[in-house]
């Protein structure tokens, strides 16, 4: 009784006291940020160029990785009142980014170190508050400063939405030229926004679905090198390809499980393809699944506990899951038209998939239990999912109809918005986005 | 890792802190730098994987496959994974003259009716023997443990609350609403985040007569925060703070000041995703 009116006691005075507003609506747009070129305390040339001119390139490519993402709008330079002074890098002069409607404001300096590297210095602040946000400094070859750059982007991407970063990570995927029937594949790899692509092999193979390892060193794939469908690893840093084992079915649809201890992938053995566990220190081989029919595209869950897969054991083509030892297989799609290539969320909280139906491939999410069904993309031919690190962006590649076969790669958030076409020297597939390197 | 990598590594982390340090030292007298310093290795010089010491790797066609892309284009020696100083997020407090941080510190917590404010508590109206001698005895100087009337004190609440309310009551509906037209539409909510639905955050504002916030607006209360997403919860409050900071001067009546001199916003997103 007494708590009773105790509790309408303190739940009456605010009340009677201050007035409180419920604010249930706001925008969605992005934050206009506003990122002038990095100061530096002498301009001293170093093996990427004078620390003046990476100044300008390194604000450059930190604004072009916010704006990429959709939740950050770059304001024009040109519209700057300003410049940024070393002084300005941990002083910013507030009203003049105000008058620019900035909301967000990054500054930084790069500096020549002794051994020919360079320090990167990062600073993001809350115009309007006046206040800094985040702060951080790197310290790198002067050739990887494009690396640095992103990592200062990550920093300010994560201050301001809460969520990590992914700008500092890669991708693989296939490289296609040449006509629809004689196509030339070859596996390329790039940063994240484009940059630094090379390819990795020269084309004399088909190869098809790679993915990256955790530690981002090597690279599974599926190669018809010998006219044999198999399971490869690429090491990047050595440049080696090899079988993952001489196993004398075709073997595909390869992925590494978050510990990269093991490889997932399906094998065909008389007419029944099953998903298989490769044990990479044992090499024991270990059978997941059983059923009848097209079992394939496995995908850990970011903690290893289960995987989910598609197969056709129903008679359409659906998505399962099941424990990581072949446990528990529960077919998690339910509505119409046919699901193919799942892909668990870095965060654990989704699948992306690909959605076949009404005579279009579109990329869609469902959490792990078949729930929250959502599609992202519309178009004639969308397939393939791979998640951003954070699990807030989804890529992709989109085929166009018609006899010419291109296909390339694009990215959607999360909620449906900002799609993107990323930009590869010739036609892309199968892209498999990396984990945030270390 | 092996050992020695592992020694290496926390050689060059001393080295880098230590370098990370006396930058910080010289920016006392010299253009501020930062104290932190992460360094950022290349992705291409790592060992070798578990991966490629297979037993059994059929070789036959990889060889004439291997040739051909430059391996490593980045044969860079770089430090040996130097798992580098941990980046203590910690702004640490370097020289930095930031402008003046009006902290607010005149408590918002101002009642507007001063009268209303000093009720909510009313002095025991009447005690009796027991309750009296119980305070002599104790000489405890605070509220009296013995329960007064239930249904006067009810009555009391009763009274005092509507009271404040009603002075306003339509008008503080319409107050309301003239808040909040002008503060929504500066809200950019992080509605990607996965803890969105869960997450509120209220804040005490203080504004002079001419509509401008006094110092900054405070957070009274949060829900949906746990230890897992702290840096979301942050991000989430900043963009209330934003909000405000963004839209003021806010524009209200100004016979109404009493009522709006002091107020809470309740920031709840759930509606929007």
């Amino acid at each position: 009784m007494r708590h009773i009116f105790l509790a309408a006691l303190l739940a009456a005075t605010p009340a009677a006291a201050v007035i409180r507003v419920d604010i249930n609506s706001g925008i969605a747009q992005p934050l206009p940020i506003a990122v002038p070129a990095f100061a530096t305390p002498a301009a001293t040339s170093t093996a990427a160029g004078s620390t003046a001119a990476l100044g300008a390139q390194v604000a450059q490519v930190i604004a072009n990785d916010l704006g990429s993402s959709g939740l950050f709008r770059p304001i024009d330079p040109a519209a700057y009142t300003t410049t940024v002074t070393m002084a300005d890098t941990t002083v910013p002069q507030y009203a003049s980014w105000r008058t620019v409607a900035a909301q967000a404001l990054v500054t930084g300096s790069v500096t020549a170190n002794p051994d020919g590297g360079i320090t990167l210095a990062c600073y993001a602040y809350d115009v309007f508050a006046g206040q800094e946000l985040a702060r951080q400094g790197f310290v790198t070859t002067a050739a990887n400063w494009r690396r640095a750059a992103h990592k200062c982007a990550d920093l300010v991407y994560s201050r301001l939405t809460g969520e990590s970063g992914y700008f500092d990570s890669r991708i693989v995927y296939v490289s296609e030229t040449g006509p629809k029937t004689k196509r030339i594949k070859r596996l390329a790899v790039m940063d994240q926004d484009g940059a630094g692509h090379r390819f990795l092999t020269n084309g004399q193979s088909l190869v098809l679905t790679p993915r990256f390892a955790p530690n981002q060193q090597t690279i599974t794939y599926m190669s018809f090198q010998g006219n044999r469908p198999r399971v490869w690893v690429y090491t990047i840093g050595s440049g080696t390809q090899e079988a993952v084992g001489d196993f004398p079915n075709m073997s595909f649809a390869p992925r590494f499980s978050p510990s990269g201890d093991n490889l997932i992938f399906s094998m065909a053995v008389g007419g029944n393809t099953d998903i298989y566990r490769l044990d990479l220190g044992s090499r024991k081989l270990t059978r997941l699944t059983t059923a009848p029919g097209i079992d394939t595209a496995p995908s850990y869950s970011p903690d290893g506990s289960r995987i989910v897969f598609e197969s056709d054991r129903g008679g359409t083509q659906q998505l399962y899951t099941m424990g990581a030892g072949g446990d528990g297989q529960t077919r998690i799609s339910f509505g119409s038209g046919r699901y193919a290539t799942p892909v668990w969320s870095p965060r654990g909280d989704l699948v992306a998939f690909t959605k076949l139906g009404g005579g279009q491939f579109r990329i869609g999410v469902m959490k792990p239990d078949g729930g929250g069904e959502r599609l992202l993309t519309n178009a004639y031919q969308d397939e393939g999912p791979t998640w951003s690190p954070n699990g807030r962006v989804v890529l992709f590649f989109r085929s166009l109809a018609g006899r010419a076969g291109t296909a390339n790669l694009y990215s959607v958030d999360l909620s449906g918005q900002n799609e993107r076409k990323l930009r590869t020297p010739l036609d892309g597939s199968d892209p498999a986005w990396s984990p945030l390197l270390p | 890792m092996t050992e020695r990598q592992a020694l290496l590594g926390a050689g060059v982390a001393h080295i880098a802190l230590f370098a990370a340090l006396s930058l910080g030292w010289a920016s006392m007298e010299r253009p501020p730098l930062f104290e932190e310093a992460v360094a950022v290795e290349l992705l291409d010089v790592a060992p070798e994987t578990r991966v490629t010491e297979l037993p059994k790797p059929s070789m036959d066609a990889a060889p004439q496959e291997t040739s051909a892309p430059p391996p490593a284009p980045e044969p860079e020696p770089a430090p040996p994974e130097p798992a580098p100083p941990e980046p203590a997020p910690t702004p640490d407090p370097v020289p930095k003259p930031q402008p003046p941080k009006p902290e607010p510190k005149p408590k918002p917590k101002p009642t507007p009716p001063k009268v209303a404010a000093a009720k909510p508590v009313p002095k025991p109206e009447k005690l009796d023997l027991a309750e009296l001698s119980s305070l002599i005895d104790k000489s405890l100087p605070k509220a009296p443990k013995k329960v007064r009337d239930p249904q006067a004190f009810a009555k009391s609440i009763e009274i005092s609350v509507p009271k404040a309310a009603k002075l306003d009551g339509r008008a503080t509906a319409s107050l309301a609403a003239a808040i909040r037209a002008q503060i929504a539409p500066c809200w950019n909510p992080p509605i990607g985040g996965s803890d969105v639905k869960k997450m509120t955050v209220v804040l005490a504002i203080q504004l002079t007569r001419d509509g401008r916030v006094v110092g900054q607006p405070t957070v009274v209360s949060q829900t949906g925060a746990t230890g897992g997403n702290a840096g979301y919860a942050k991000a989430f409050a900043d963009t209330a703070v934003r909000a405000v900071l963004r839209c003021a001067p806010l524009k209200l009546p100004a016979d109404m000041y009493d009522a709006w001199k002091a107020f809470e916003l309740n920031f709840d997103p759930s509606e929007m995703t």
